[in-house]
């Protein structure tokens, strides 16, 4: 295909499928379904509640209109609960990759409509569901398989660019919904009015001060792009600088955003975190030399 | 599992060429091109255009407004009386239905206070040995700010109310 459509085209279909270590899709397969069972159990746990609350007050999001979804109630919200629970914890084991894939993205969208269909949508897992849609197309993947796939490559290509697109699209949206004056309005001031912690109390007696962190803000997010052209150490420092601007917003607001943290690991070569691998070694260095890593 | 993960990644994010690589057939590539610029386009349309009704696919508007220092504050809350006469303020937890939630459908519960009837349904739910809810009210409370801190000073308004027949 890439000889037939030419070479910009071709340079674009390489780029999306450069090939990755499927060890390193192990590794993030773990994570991400790891992360949908901590989800339901410990970060969201308000969805549940849902369970008690009339249909009356369900106002389907547009998908959930296109889709023939039934009205949440108590027995829906409780067995996906369960099903979804058990099939994130089984599909964090690598087992059926697609069948399990495919049935967790579906019950973890459908969780989402759950969520969000009652007068509030929360803009923070764009990236972790489009890792969840992707993931089963790789396939089977061994922890620590260094063999490099394209397949591979397009999906972790894919939870990418979601990420970037969060930090880019969400300045556009400053722009459109703010305007402008988003730039020298009080946005922060207020944020840290009402949630500031005592970290960043003295910020509001500063002139001028927050009014700089939104133009930092801003410009950060405007060129999140450049990780793709960026290599090396180069590369990881700015892999470190989002998480670092992350760090910096839950200490000043408390505001954090772990789906979206998680979906950042994609930038990581994760094939080289082998915590069992570790645990093994430990065990066993008691009684013969460590290997050399 | 056996063997040779000591690669090195050198400075690049990709592992040098020895592994073996798994290509991808033009059909498989080009169907993934396609479906990762159509997802591309969804978002840049739902982000120009869309609102949070397009659920994934809805502008990131997370903070996106830009605020007034001096605005005052919203705050919605749900008061409550019960057959025993106590007045008590709903909290998330004892409802199921978040306070943003509340925000979110407000205009619709001015135009259809029965609304407030399905929350105290909830309400019954998830605290069923409690005294029944005989009235509720929606009220907003206006903090005034000046240099963008709470002056002390308020205003309320009761939004929407409801009485259990």
């Amino acid at each position: 295909m890439s000889a037939r459509l030419g070479r910009p085209a071709g340079a674009v279909a390489r780029w999306f499928t450069s090939p990755v270590p499927l060890g390193r899709i192990a590794a993030f397969r773990t994570l991400v379904y790891l992360f949908v069972a901590a989800d339901l159990v410990v970060f969201t746990p308000w969805v549940r509640l849902h369970a008690d609350v009339p249909g009356t007050l369900y106002q389907p999001l547009l998908i959930g209109r296109l889709l023939p979804l039934p009205t949440p109630g108590w027995l829906l919200t409780t067995v996906l609960f369960w099903v979804l629970l058990a099939a994130a914890l089984l599909a964090a084991t690598g087992r059926a990759p697609r069948l399990l894939g495919w049935l967790v993205f579906a019950l973890y969208l459908e969780w989402m409509l759950v969520a969000m269909s009652y007068g509030k949508v929360d803009h923070d897992r764009f990236d972790l569901l489009v890792a969840l849609a992707v993931l089963p197309t790789v396939g089977a993947a061994r922890h620590g398989d260094t063999t490099r796939s394209e397949k591979a490559g397009w999906a972790l290509r894919c939870t990418q660019l979601a990420v970037v697109a969060t930090y880019f699209l969400s300045s556009w949206a400053k722009f459109r919904f703010g305007g402008l004056e988003w730039l020298t309005g009080a946005t922060m001031a207020r944020a840290v009015l009402r949630r500031g912690t005592e970290l960043v109390e003295w910020s509001t007696h500063v002139p001028h001060l927050l009014v700089v962190v939104q133009f930092l803000i801003v410009a950060f997010e405007l060129t999140t792009p450049i990780v793709f052209l960026l290599r090396g150490r180069w590369y990881y420092l700015h892999v470190t600088l989002m998480y670092a601007f992350h760090l910096m917003v839950f200490a000043a607001v408390t505001i954090s955003f772990v789906p979206h943290l998680i979906a950042m690991t994609s930038f990581l070569p994760l094939e080289r975190v082998r915590p069992v691998r570790w645990a093994a070694r430990l065990l066993r260095g008691r009684t013969a030399p460590p290997l050399a890593e | 599992m056996q063997g040779q993960i000591t690669t090195r990644a050198g400075t690049d994010d990709e592992v040098p060429d020895e592994p073996p690589v798994r290509r991808l057939s033009p059909h498989g590539r080009a169907i993934r091109v396609v479906v990762a610029l159509a997802g591309a386009a969804l978002l840049l349309v739902g982000t120009l255009v869309g609102q949070d009704d397009d659920f994934p696919f809805g502008p990131f508007r997370m903070y996106a407004t830009a605020d007034k220092l001096n605005a005052p504050v919203h705050d919605t809350r749900l008061r409550a009386v019960d057959a025993s006469g106590r007045h008590l303020q709903l909290t998330d937890t004892q409802t199921g239905f978040r306070r943003a939630e509340l925000e979110g459908q407000l205009p619709r519960i001015q135009r259809h206070p029965e609304l407030l009837g399905a929350i105290a349904t909830a309400y019954h739910r998830r605290q069923p040995d409690a005294p029944r809810l005989v009235r509720i009210d929606v009220v907003v409370r206006l903090l005034a700010l000046r240099d963008g801190r709470p002056t002390g000073a308020y205003t309320e308004r009761t939004e929407a109310t409801w009485r259990a027949r």
